[in-house]
């Protein structure tokens, strides 16, 4: 029952979302048994919610592949330059004509971004030929933080009506998601989700360090190129849509191992459920509590989720070793 | 059989080893043997396919390991490396199962009772032994151990020891890297002691 805890909590989360708004729909059971009958549960709400869900799943499942390929406890797609990637390939798809924001063209200029930023991050980390978890990391905040740099650079300079919603979009919200947007998203989290699947039982050798995992049968640069692939369509699929949601790439992936262990496969669908369900809660949280405005979710997910991070490490702190 | 053709390995722009020949054969434990330093972790990081000789050859059979796709050479050759890290807190039984069955090795590597326990909370020697359990559940015709016998007090020494014997007798070709200090060697078949 505990172990369900989370798929039932979402279940509910989900439910509550659709329900409350600004808005009070009238007859609700009934607008919500009739597709299309009502314009705001249909055409707003449940697109945001869906969009949550799918949002929260990429997100969390960024992280776990973040973390699996570097074998790294910190590793989540912020830090591995992968958001920034994936926000300046978004930005300059934009600000050019070429796409809109929550198009499937954003989407694939986002995820190119976000692979060529990861892609950049392991290249230069691995310079001397000895890809270390910390050169990881160290190289992974530097290359964000130029990434970021042009982005709020290229944010600056512009004058045109986009740039509202570019800034709107960076600060991480689900408000401008419609029915349309939700198409691309969930083609990159299925995909990204598969390669998340079948690299699994590798990501659990890789955890002996890349040694053991070569001398028990895996082309590890091979693996951690697969992973790179899913992060990047994951993360990138997810911020082009909806930006930057601070935190679920690092605290779902915990979480899940807190609760379930550390075998890959199964983390996979736990992990996907605990990130949709911080997402749903800290999206329904962020535009109720100050209505008719609304909070940044990136605020509400940190709040959240680091309480129960905290939580969980202070009462069993011994599935990830830190050396 | 095991078969070393003039190599020379080289690390960090150092020589490490020069010219080397050795034919190691099938069936049997062989003991390299040297200080710190000396060799012999590199020589059998060759063998294992983690590195390449910048001149001759090394062949297990007729394979040539560097040339080997990761799956292919992992049906035949395990290693059991020095120092094995866990990072993640997989069970004494599952990190052994990523390599194959567990039940037999840890029966007689006396780890059953570990079997439930993370491995992020193990000992060094407890941590060696679960490395050694793992290249044994591989169950290749190649064992490539580093120092399996370093960490262990004596009861496990005679187990591990035991274990290796009789797996030699099964056909498996078992190679150690023991360190010069190791005063009892009788326990192999052949004892290299160039690297001494």
């Amino acid at each position: 029952m505990k172990k369900l805890a989370p798929a039932i909590a979402l279940l509910l989360a989900s439910f509550i979302a659709v329900y409350v708004g600004a808005v009070q729909i009238d007859n609700f059971w009934a607008a919500l048994l009739s597709p299309g009958s009502n314009e705001i549960l249909w055409q707003i709400r449940i697109p945001r919610v869906v969009a949550g869900l799918i949002v929260g799943a990429s997100l969390a499942l960024a992280g776990l592949m973040a973390q699996g390929a570097c074998n790294n406890a910190l590793a989540e797609p912020s830090i591995l330059g992968t958001t920034a990637g994936a926000s300046l390939g978004t930005v300059l798809a934009v600000l050019t004509g070429l796409v809109q924001v929550g198009s499937v063209g954003a989407i694939v200029c986002g995820a190119l971004g976000a692979l060529v930023a990861t892609s950049l991050t392991f290249k230069l980390a691995n310079l001397r030929s000895q890809l270390s978890s910390f050169a990881l990391i160290i190289v992974g905040i530097a290359v964000s933080a130029i990434f970021t740099a042009i982005v709020g650079l290229l944010s600056a300079m512009v004058t045109r009506a986009d740039a509202r919603s570019i800034s709107f979009w960076n600060f991480g919200s689900l408000a401008l998601i419609t029915r349309e947007n939700l198409m691309g998203i969930t083609i990159t989290a299925i995909i990204g989700g598969a390669i998340a699947w079948k690299i699994s039982p590798s990501l659990d050798r890789l955890s002996l360090g890349d040694a053991t995992a070569f001398h028990l049968g895996e082309d590890v640069p091979r693996v951690r190129f697969l992973a790179l692939v899913a992060l990047s369509l994951l993360a990138g699929g997810a911020v082009s849509t909806v930006g930057s949601i601070a935190f679920i790439g690092l605290a779902a992936p915990h979480i899940a191992r807190f609760i379930y262990g550390p075998t890959h496969r199964k983390l996979i669908l736990h992990t996907a459920i605990i990130g949709a369900l911080l997402v749903v809660v800290a999206d329904t949280l962020s535009r109720t509590l100050a209505q008719p405005g609304e909070l940044p979710i990136g605020l509400v997910t940190s709040l959240i989720g680091a309480p129960v991070l905290i939580a969980l490490v202070s009462v069993k702190n011994n599935v990830w070793k830190t050396q | 059989m095991i078969t070393i053709n003039e190599i020379t390995i080289v690390r960090d722009g150092r020589e490490i080893i020069y010219d080397y020949s050795e034919q190691i054969p099938a069936g049997s434990i062989t003991a390299i043997v040297g200080p710190n330093g000396s060799g012999k972790s590199t020589l059998l990081a060759a063998i294992a396919g983690d590195i390449a000789p910048v001149k001759g050859t090394i062949t297990i059979d007729d394979l040539h390991p560097i040339l080997t796709s990761p799956a292919q050479l992992a049906q035949i050759r395990a290693v059991g490396i020095q120092n094995q890290s866990y990072t993640l807190g997989f069970t004494v039984q599952q990190i052994i199962e990523l390599a194959g069955p567990a039940q037999d090795v840890m029966q007689a590597l006396e780890l059953t009772t570990l079997a439930g326990r993370q491995v992020t909370t193990l000992s060094g020697g407890e941590a060696q032994r679960v490395s050694i359990a793992t290249a044994i559940a591989q169950k290749t015709p190649v064992l490539l151990l580093d120092e399996p016998l370093a960490a262990q007090d004596i009861g496990s020494r005679k187990r591990i020891i035991q274990l290796l014997q009789k797996l030699a007798e099964g056909g498996v070709t078992v190679v150690v890297v023991a360190h010069s200090e190791e005063a009892d060697l009788t326990w192999a078949d052949k004892v290299i002691k160039q690297f001494l």
